[in-house]
């Protein structure tokens, strides 16, 4: 199983203070995470994209560019990469380049994003989200996969003769997670083409979440890539940690009231009985983290949100230390408890290329295959 | 069996808000036997689930308990929807009630509108505020509706014609409601999946490249 944090990239005033980050305060802060990230053992590090204030992680692959050449073992990935007002041409070339760089250390998230006027600012209508997220998609799982691409779609200049530059590393895609907090279809999405399927969690109690986690299972089955129990399946998290739970609830109390998004509405009581959200002892976060199993299943990649709403790059770190010493550890062992030997373990780069290489026989006939559809109409 | 769910937008208790869903749910029941229907009634008052209202609107995800009240007007076969009016309109908690309400749960289903308030001048509430509300969220809206000011629970003589339009309301509903019969439920989770399907399904030819079996 594999343990990450995921950011936002949100540049918050802390409400304990007033101060408000500079954007390149924040962008060098979210480096720091991501190092720290690995230096403590989690295996992913995930940057969200945004294109409008307050949030600065408008460039992903250039910040996990920056992030790939300081770190040696972390995956890098995106949560999520925008499928719907990205050309998925780019998204081919970033993430290829990117892979190349960090030696197959990626995989990305697809998700449609939430803001409105992103669409009409990238020249897109949020009107046509879900067709757009699915032709765009196609395209880009065969620039990836044919080396010449002949394309005509209903949102995009056609293609003719098109060759992806530079191709993926070792002839192998990155991985591609789908996030979603509440549309089915992205659940389906997911499970037709047999690709991960990602639960934001975060924002939603756990009865949403087991129903979205269940449509995807049932239909990866019914799409005859395995069974329902083998679907590869991440969720979202989060946690703020003190040795004491009292000094948790005191230290985070200020920031959860004043959040961007959840602040000024429920209490911090309340949002914690109601989501997944956990504000306590390394302990409560390990008994409560555990208990998503028993509504997701067996489950393959846990990601965390601990760097948001103001709070301060030192706190954050203190986070990452108490994850990667109390927390990590003990779930990684209690997970593995009872998991049955046929639920996989999310795929990665070396995985899939092994897997590729052990189906050489059909990558051929594959190749071959693609060559005589290129010629289709 | 024709399952109502009364929403009663009144704050104080007493309310002749609730007062006027009481009366109008008798009345309906009445309208009903006459038929030879039997009805159950669920009365949701909005001021109980209040903040709960208020929290879904911020955090965009409802309690368990709000979910329940959502759960007893998608399950209804119509709904009797009772408001003070509030500056010319209904009540700010009234709307923000439809406002949180899942999509697509009034779809198709028969409401009777009514509200209360201070003096009569302000009865054309309901077909300015409260039918548009409704027909937009594609709700079947009853002819007749109901307006009680508070005088009308006074004198004799107002009370008279107040329960006389009430037993209109309520015939009319009644007819309305049995026309209608057991409400089918829209199951728009499915929906939008059996159109995602669909559209994977149709998107499959054109993307030649792409099979499910890698």
């Amino acid at each position: 199983m594999q343990f990450g944090i995921f950011s936002v990239g949100d540049v918050t005033a802390d409400p304990t203070t007033g101060r408000t980050p500079t954007e390149a305060e924040r962008i060098r802060a979210t480096v720091e995470i991501a190092k720290k990230a690995e230096e403590v053992g989690l295996d992913v590090f995930a940057t969200g994209e945004h294109h409008n204030p307050p949030f600065v992680p408008s460039s992903p692959t250039t910040l996990l560019g920056y992030v790939a050449a300081q770190t040696d073992r972390i995956i890098l990935s995106t949560a999520t990469t925008l499928i719907t007002t990205n050309d998925p041409v780019k998204i081919a070339e970033d993430f290829s380049v990117l892979q190349n760089l960090s030696a197959g250390r990626v995989d990305l998230m697809l998700g449609r994003g939430n803001t409105g006027p992103v669409y009409p600012w990238f020249g897109q209508d949020i009107q046509a989200a879900i067709p757009l997220t699915v032709e765009h998609y196609g395209l880009l799982r065969r620039l990836w996969r044919e080396e010449v691409v002949d394309w005509t779609g209903n949102y995009r200049t056609s293609l003719q003769g098109f060759t992806l530059a530079p191709r993926p590393l070792d002839g192998v895609p990155p991985f591609v997670w789908h996030g979603s907090i509440r549309t089915p279809e992205v659940a389906e999405l997911a499970a037709y083409y047999g690709d991960g399927f990602f639960h934001n969690h975060i924002f939603w109690p756990p009865s949403h979440t087991k129903r979205m986690v269940q449509l995807y299972r049932q239909r990866f089955e019914h799409y005859g890539h395995g069974r329902a129990d083998q679907a590869i399946v991440g969720l979202g998290g989060q946690v703020f940690m003190r040795p004491n739970s009292q000094d948790a609830v005191a230290e985070f109390r200020p920031y959860f009231d004043n959040a961007p998004v959840y602040g000024h509405g429920p209490s911090l009581e309340e949002f914690s009985a109601q989501t997944p959200l956990t504000v306590g002892s390394p302990q409560q976060v390990i008994d409560r983290t555990l208990g998503f199993r028993q509504y997701a299943g067996d489950y393959q990649r846990q990601l965390f949100l601990i760097d948001h709403a103001g709070l301060p790059l030192k706190t954050v770190l203190e986070q990452l230390d108490l994850l990667g010493e109390e927390v990590i550890p003990v779930l990684r062992k209690e997970f593995a408890v009872g998991r049955p030997e046929h639920v996989p373990d999310a795929p990665t780069h070396e995985t899939l290329v092994k897997a590729a290489a052990s189906s050489g026989a059909d990558a051929d006939t594959a190749s071959v295959a693609d060559t005589s559809e290129e010629h289709q109409p | 069996m024709t399952k109502l769910a009364i929403v009663s937008g009144g704050l104080r208790e007493p309310s002749s808000t609730r007062l006027l869903a009481d009366r109008i749910t008798a009345a309906v029941e009445a309208a009903l036997a006459g038929r030879n229907l039997t009805a159950t009634a669920s009365v949701i008052e909005l001021r109980r689930v209040g903040r709960a209202i208020m929290d879904t609107m911020l955090t965009g995800f409802a309690t368990s308990d709000l979910e329940s009240v959502f759960e007893t007007v998608a399950d209804a076969d119509g709904v009797i929807a009772v408001t003070p009016a509030f500056n010319a309109s209904f009540s700010g908690l009234f709307k923000s009630f439809f406002d949180v309400l899942p999509e697509e749960t009034l779809s198709e289903m028969p409401v009777l509108i009514a509200a209360t308030g201070g003096t009569e001048r302000h009865s054309l509430v309901l077909e300015h505020a409260l039918r548009p509300m409704f027909s937009y969220l594609h709700a079947i809206v009853s002819p007749t509706g109901v307006y009680a000011a508070t005088n009308d629970f006074g004198a004799q003589q107002r009370s008279v014609e107040l329960s006389e339009r009430i037993g209109k309301a309520a015939e009319d509903f009644a007819r309305l409601l049995q026309a209608c019969g057991p409400r089918t439920r829209r199951d728009v989770f499915t929906e939008e999946l059996t159109d995602m399907e669909r559209l994977l399904a149709g998107w499959q030819p054109r993307g030649a490249g792409d099979t499910v079996e890698d």
